[in-house]
């Protein structure tokens, strides 16, 4: 008769297994550390609309909104130098939030918002911020011979406004009226109404209405 | 003495009760997690309940977090231990083969959670349509970017990561003169226009002194953003070049010029730069004929690498991702009108374990019921012959 026998206990000596076991934790906990240093990278130039801190942010995590703080932080100008404006009727204004100077709410109904801010200097310039601008609905960027055929200057008592009206292509539209003044102070002021473009078309002859009554305060 | 007392953690560690304890700690953290999900996002929940060594809390009569619960590294680190403890117990036979096989595989199938949860990065590539881009970006987490900007072709950008600023003092930029000074950083905050009253940021050049700042709580919730702001005092050859502050909330870079270089200076999203690069060629959304249900998301990309001499067209579409370099690109947003696509960008060094795992599971139980079975035949045989 065959008999199986009982092969002998074969386990890892005790201080082996206690030795490989504390190396798994140690191993573990040493994944875990992670060290912060600066890194250095040699990266070619980026096209103006391409990640830059503006795009960065509005583009960033899927579904965010876009940040509104795409422009430096202006100073708030009092007194003399400072616009003034009159609201059509239905229409209010709100003293701007974070880096805005003033909202105004329209009365029409659906996506639209106009918006001022105000900003030291230049500000860049009057084609790289009309461009920001339809880049931000999707447009690509024009030359100094298209942002001349594009532009509509509006006479008011405070000065000569250039005033720019953009609608993006795809299927939800997007519309972007905005107009930009130089103010005897140095400061540059930016008006933007913006929204889907139905409500927009609804809301831009009294939003052209407010930029006609701009004045000097 | 000393043996008792190692026998005795050596029978903790390889005890099935422990077991029991840990897996019930696992389904309790799992209930949690998920239902702070409601307050803190996805990513929140997961990092504060997940992948963290303890569950912290904020108690209103302290003024120090104090932890309250075991987090899902220390039950899963625990786990392992008493899975590899357990291992180690079994008989070194062929008779025992499978079961090594399959304790083997359950231990790499926890460590690759530990390596994913430690090592994986999470981040996403946004382009426009005509765009080409050579950087992936986080989600959340932020880098201070000190940018020499001298050259006219190329960029010396040099990252400082927020978890360095948050610790503050001087940080050196290896390779240029400068040493930046961290005054205050502020994890989240609001900036407004300095008005009466308001309280100016302590800045003294840029932008700075014109704005006022408010520290806010940090988010974690998936739609929010922190706004990091970082107030620092770039010094270079012995002189200082005022107190600037960056911030998230402040898109334009600000910059100053020591010795004929301009370094820029702003807050962002961190970065990481790739060796190649992609453009984007066409993006399409398609919807369901006469609505707008989506129907298919798809990103037509040129990839261009110098360095492998490579350039081809490859279709990234919902379900279908491109796996390249050790990152996997999935169709995941868009924006401005469809002229923008989102790639979530996951690159996680310990993909390959959960498979590796599943086949030595399996071969493990194989073989164990091979054994098995010949045993039993055998046994059989042997009674017949008997």
């Amino acid at each position: 008769m065959l008999k199986t026998s009982t092969p002998p206990h074969r386990s890892l000596p005790f201080l082996q297994k206690a030795s490989l076991l504390a190396g798994a934790g140690f191993l573990a906990l040493a994944v875990g550390c992670n060290r912060d240093q600066v890194s250095h990278f040699r990266v070619p130039k980026e096209a103006p609309t391409a990640g830059s801190p503006m795009a960065a942010m509005g583009e960033a995590p899927a579904g965010m909104p876009l940040a509104e703080g795409d422009m430096p932080a202006p100073p708030r100008p009092s007194g003399q130098g400072s616009l003034k404006w009159s609201l059509p009727k239905g229409w209010s204004e709100a003293t701007g939030e974070g880096m805005r100077y003033a909202t105004f709410k329209s009365p029409v109904a659906g996506r639209n918002e106009a918006t001022v801010v105000v900003l030291p200097g230049p500000a860049g310039g009057e084609l790289a911020n009309v461009n920001r601008w339809r880049g931000q609905i999707g447009l690509g960027p024009i030359d100094e011979a298209a942002l001349a055929a594009a532009r509509v200057v509006v006479k008011t008592k405070a000065g000569a406004l250039n005033v720019y009206d953009f609608t993006s292509e795809g299927q939800t539209k997007s519309r972007m009226v905005a107009g930009l003044i130089s103010t005897p102070d140095g400061n540059t002021w930016f008006l933007k109404l913006t929204g889907d473009a139905g409500p927009v078309a609804k809301a831009k002859p009294d939003f052209m209405r407010i930029l006609e009554s701009l004045r000097l305060d | 003495m000393i043996k008792t007392l190692a026998s005795r953690i050596w029978a903790f560690f390889k005890s099935f009760q422990l077991t029991i304890v840990l897996l019930a700690l696992l389904m309790l953290l799992v209930v949690f997690c998920t239902l702070a999900q409601v307050e803190l996002g996805t990513a929140g929940a997961v990092n504060a309940y997940m992948r963290s060594f303890f569950v912290w809390h904020q108690f209103s009569f302290l003024s120090f977090p104090v932890p309250t619960f075991p987090g899902g590294g220390l039950v899963g680190l625990m786990l392992t231990l008493n899975l590899i403890a357990k291992t180690l117990d079994i008989q070194r036979s062929w008779a025992k083969a499978g079961m090594w096989l399959v304790h083997a595989g359950l231990v790499i199938l926890f460590a690759g959670e530990f390596v994913a949860g430690l090592m994986q990065v999470d981040t996403n590539m946004s382009i426009e349509v005509g765009q080409t881009v050579n950087y992936v970006q986080s989600y959340k987490n932020m880098e201070l970017a000190v940018i020499d900007t001298t050259d006219p072709t190329w960029d010396e950008v040099y990252s400082v990561p927020d978890t360095l600023l948050s610790k503050g003092g001087t940080i050196a930029i290896p390779g240029t003169p400068i040493t930046l000074n961290v005054k205050r950083y502020f994890p989240n905050a609001e900036l407004s226009n300095l008005g009466a009253g308001g309280q100016p940021s302590g800045a003294t050049a840029g932008i700075g002194p014109n704005v006022a700042i408010v520290e806010r709580p940090t988010v974690t919730n998936d739609n929010e953003m922190n706004m990091g702001s970082v107030l620092v005092e770039p010094i270079a050859g012995g002189h200082s070049y005022g107190i600037w502050l960056a911030s998230m909330a402040l898109g334009a870079p600000q910059s100053f010029t020591h010795e004929g270089h301009t370094y820029s200076l702003s807050m962002r999203l961190r970065r990481q730069y790739l060796p190649y690069s992609f453009t984007l060629k066409q993006f399409r959304h398609d919807v369901y004929p006469g609505t707008d249900i989506p129907k298919n998301f798809s990103s037509l990309v040129q990839v261009v690498n110098p360095s492998q001499k490579e350039s081809r067209e490859v279709l990234i579409y919902m379900n279908q991702p491109l796996r390249y370099e050790g990152k996997t690109f999935y169709q995941a947003s868009f924006g401005k009108n469809d002229t923008l696509s989102v790639l979530s960008v996951v690159e996680n060094p310990g993909w390959l374990l959960p498979y590796v795992s599943c086949v030595l599971v399996s071969l493990g139980l194989l073989v164990h019921f091979a054994i098995v079975l010949r045993r039993s035949l055998k046994r059989r045989q042997d009674k017949k012959e008997g």
